[in-house]
């Protein structure tokens, strides 16, 4: 059963905690044509696109880094981490901020998306595993599948797409040339 | 918590420094083995921990303590000779110690582990096995005699001893006081006083109700009476008073320490200007100041009359002299512990500052107001002030983290059977809190590489024509916005064919490459190289110099070696002073605006795109003569390899890293900047070229280039390409 929230923003208190029990929340999102879903519990806040700042020598799906309240977080594009091609900023362009821990710390991580949709509510019996194989993004990136209206809704594990260890994976290129540095650096 | 918790844990805390001062105090003695002070402060740590271990029920503590202080008594009364070899058992014993305590504190069984108990016999036994007991070394008595008969007879000290109840049942023997009196000078009338003593049933043959007056005639200045005094000072009240000339000489005294050679003297208290010229004892101060603390109103020197420990005399002439010294150094100077994320905060906020004086600034020429143009330029003075003052709160001296390898020299030459000295300089130079932190580990692991790999076994020297001695350096000093620390040794220097050898094996370099002896020494960082044929539980895995170099990287520093062999080897280490604010400078390369630290910059350089002949081979340029190999920051960002040649003009901003010089060719200089340096995070944690980020007056984010690792990082890129010609002499 799916239920728009505008129409059950009356509903009364007793159906909301029905609601928290039976349902989960999802904020869904455009991503080129894709219509894709993030559990809300998992966002911070979602904010429009300022200026993003460029940073060198980094692979496409790292779009930059942005001024959030005088702190530095980091802008991953979606749509380059899933699908890799990149987003185009247009007027509708969010950042949907989230935070992921490392070592018990935690990492405000942006992720760019093309338009927000809507907030759903689906049923926990709704959810439905990943199919083991014929999706168009990584397996492990899928949270679960949502039925809605007949139609499957693609859930991201969002924790998952943002792993600082994963995202950081670069470095380990960085750290290569270094110990080719040291070896080309004798080479001279 | 409860009461117990809260006191255990002052007395893990007190244990703790009691034993780093055993630690000091015993690598003292190594020094100078007749410094009484130093053995005093062993014993007295001893004594201390073992009396709160025994408030705890910390059995094992209390009778591992007990034998060392058994020993450190016989020491102290020269019972025992000190040397090299005791020192050694007791800076083991005090390792141990914290061992025991730390285990006794989890565990309360009443019988020690094999492991412990084993160590600790063992250590017993060394501490009794050298029983070197001195047989009453022949005391230069001589001088003493003749002293005492040069004093006059009317110049008698009085001593009143009013021993406590409970001063025998604490092993407190007053007679034992008045013999040793004797041997100190001699006593002219003694008379017994017993008014507190019952005459009823409530006597106890175990208690002490005696009172002595004490008539003595010695040379004795008053703290070293007192000191033969000192072991019983929480067993009985002790006054001395002193004969006439001494007063007369306290006065003198007074009148000469007025005028210290420069004059900026810190006020001192009352209590510490007696106790300077030796009119007092520490221990009489410490009393009159807990009376002092019962009884408000009172002043000190009052009490200190009161009590018969001065005369008023010596008090009135002490607190004129103190008036007089509070007047000249109003300024004295004190200290303020503050709470570090205090002072995080403050650094914080005064960073928050000078971007939003940056917008002000910005909005000011935008808008094209003179007055408030002004305004803000004054503020954007004074912000800076404000900025330097406040990191100034986060410098610390780096002797602190130096001396503690005294100890690691120590240890380490004794296990190695080497002679080596630790000599440190530049102590006081001062550095961000935060990096002493983390330099910490990097120089203990080259302290240690100098002392296994560096200096050589005193035979080894001796037959190089060397001082069986080796002498390991420490220096620090500032250099143009860094700090530059020095770990040298005078060992046998690094064996660049040796080096060579084993990078070749281990296929780090090819034969056939040549390479200058400078690039050999640098392979001492990569990683898995180590020269030592055999590894030990110091050195010689082959890791450790790649962490070395890897953390300081990471604190934007670099670390070079020179060596020569036969004479030694040099390791220095540059940091940046401070991790929070930098003086920047931002330039804009297509339309993304960078930050060049302000130091790192030579000169900045306008010319036209045609003067600079430029093709797309080759990447350096004539600078008045000389090659300047450039990046143009834009394409290496974009990793364009071919330029596409524009109209406009370019600039060169000339980047200087140690000895090095590189251009960048960038769009738009626009000047100096204040730079609160924020870090990138964690994805970007290692990512060359660029070390940080900043937000701009207009809330923009700039990237903050890291010179070094650009110079490095193009390095890399134009050996791949071939491009050897780029840098002449690299690294």
């Amino acid at each position: 059963m799916v239920r728009l929230r505008s129409e059950n923003q009356q509903s009364s208190q007793d159906d909301k905690s029905l609601a928290n029990d039976a349902y989960q929340q999802f904020l869904t999102f455009l991503l080129g044509n894709q219509v894709l879903g993030i559990d809300i519990l998992e966002i911070k806040e979602i904010i429009e696109t300022t200026r993003i700042t460029r940073i060198p020598k980094t692979p496409a799906y790292i779009r930059g880094v942005i001024n959030l309240r005088g702190n530095i977080v980091p802008v991953i594009d979606l749509s380059a981490r899933l699908y890799q091609y990149a987003s185009e900023l247009s007027k509708l362009s969010c950042i949907v901020l989230v935070e992921v821990e490392l070592n018990h710390e935690m990492h405000m991580v942006g992720a760019l998306i093309d338009q927000v949709n809507e907030i759903l509510d689906i049923a926990e019996a709704d959810l439905l595993p990943a199919p083991d194989f014929g999706t168009e993004i990584r397996i492990d990136f899928i949270k679960a599948m949502g039925k809605v209206n007949n139609e499957f809704i693609t859930l991201l594990a969002i924790e998952r797409i943002l792993s600082i260890i994963e995202l950081a994976e670069f470095q380990s290129i960085t750290q290569e040339n270094n110990q080719q540095f040291q070896t080309s650096e004798v080479s001279k | 918590m409860n009461d117990l918790d809260a006191a255990l844990t002052v007395f893990i805390q007190e244990a703790e420094e009691l034993l780093i001062q055993m630690e000091q105090g015993l690598l003292l003695l190594e020094e100078t083995p007749s410094d009484k002070e130093s053995i005093n402060n062993v014993f007295r740590a001893m004594h201390t921990i073992k009396g709160s271990a025994g408030l705890f029920g910390l059995e094992h503590v209390v009778a591992f303590c007990h034998c060392v202080e058994t020993v450190m008594d016989a020491i102290r009364k020269n019972q025992r000779a000190i040397d090299k070899q005791i020192i050694s058992v007791l800076l083991s014993c005090k390792d141990f110690c914290s061992e025991l305590i730390e285990y006794n504190l989890s565990n309360q069984s009443p019988t020690l582990p094999e492991r412990l108990a084993e160590t600790s016999n063992q250590l017993i036994q060394q501490l009794h096995a050298d029983h070197a007991l001195i047989s009453k070394a022949p005391l230069d008595k001589e001088p003493e005699i003749t002293a005492i008969k040069s004093v006059l007879p009317e110049d008698n000290w009085l001593i009143i001893l009013k021993f406590h109840t409970n001063a025998l049942r604490n092993g407190i023997d007053p007679i034992a006081f008045i013999s040793f009196l004797k041997g100190k000078g001699s006593i002219v009338t003694i008379q017994t006083l017993t008014p507190e003593l019952p005459i009823d049933f409530s006597f106890d043959s175990e208690s002490c109700y005696l009172q002595f007056h004490i008539v003595f005639h010695t040379p004795l200045a008053k703290p070293d009476i007192a000191k033969i005094f000192e072991f019983a000072e929480d067993d009985c009240d002790i006054r001395l008073l002193p004969p006439d000339s001494k007063i007369e000489q306290y006065l003198k005294l007074l009148q000469a320490s007025e005028y210290d050679a420069d004059g900026v003297k810190e006020i001192e208290k009352l209590g510490e200007i007696l106790t300077n010229i030796g009119a007092l004892t520490a221990s009489e101060i410490n009393q009159a100041l807990q009376q002092q603390e019962q009884n408000q109103a009172k002043r000190l020197g009052e009490i200190l009359v009161e009590q018969q420990f001065t005369e008023q005399v010596v008090v009135t002439q002490a607190l004129q002299k103190q008036e007089s010294e509070r007047e000249k150094a109003s300024k004295a100077a004190n200290y303020i512990r503050v709470d570090a994320t205090k002072l995080g905060r403050l650094i914080n906020l005064v960073g928050e500052l000078v971007i939003s004086g940056a917008s002000i600034n910005l909005l000011a020429q935008r808008y094209r107001l003179t007055e408030l143009d002004e305004a803000a330029a004054h503020m954007s003075g004074l912000v800076s002030e404000i900025r330097d003052s406040a990191l100034q709160l986060r410098m610390v001296s780096i002797g602190e983290t130096f001396s503690r390898f005294k100890r690691v020299v120590r240890d380490v030459s004794t296990e190695l059977n080497k002679q080596i000295e630790l000599v440190v300089t530049g102590g006081e130079t001062e550095l961000d809190k935060a990096l002493v932190e983390k330099i910490n580990d990097p120089l203990t692991h080259l302290i240690r590489n100098a002392l296994d790999h560096g200096i050589e076994l005193p035979e080894q020297r001796l037959a190089s024509g060397k001082p069986a001695q080796g002498n390991i350096y420490l220096n620090a000093y500032h250099d143009s916005g860094h700090i530059v620390i020095e770990v040298a040794d005078d060992g046998a220097g690094l064996n660049a064919d040796k080096i060579l050898a084993k990078a070749i094996k281990n296929g780090l370099v090819t034969e056939n490459q040549q390479l200058s002896q400078q690039e050999i020494f640098n392979l001492i960082f990569a990683a898995g190289l180590s020269t030592k044929d055999q590894a030990n539980n110091l050195s010689g895995r082959g890791v450790g110099m790649d962490v070395v170099r890897k953390n300081i990287l990471a604190l934007r520093g670099a670390v070079n070696v020179t060596s020569q062999q036969g004479v030694g080897t040099t390791i220095t280490i540059r940091l940046p002073l401070t991790l929070a604010i930098i003086d920047g400078f931002m330039v804009v390369a297509e339309n993304e605006r960078y930050i060049i630290p302000l130091n790192m910059i030579e000169e900045c350089v306008e010319m036209n795109a045609s003067e600079w002949k430029i093709d797309t081979i080759k990447h350096y340029i004539n600078l008045r003569g000389e090659v300047l190999p450039y990046l143009r920051l834009a394409d290496y960002f974009q990793n364009r390899t071919q330029h596409i040649p524009t109209d406009h003009r370019e600039s060169l901003v000339v980047v200087k890293m140690a000895n090095k010089k590189i251009g960048l060719v960038v769009d738009e200089l626009q000047g100096e900047h204040q730079t609160v340096i924020k870090p990138l995070g964690k994805i970007f944690e290692r990512l060359q070229g660029v070390s940080g980020a900043t937000i701009l007056g207009n809330g923009d984010v700039a990237l903050i280039l890291d010179v070094q690792g650009l110079i490095q990082h193009a390095m890399h890129d134009t050996n791949t390409s071939y491009q050897s010609s780029m840098i002449a002499n690299s690294y």
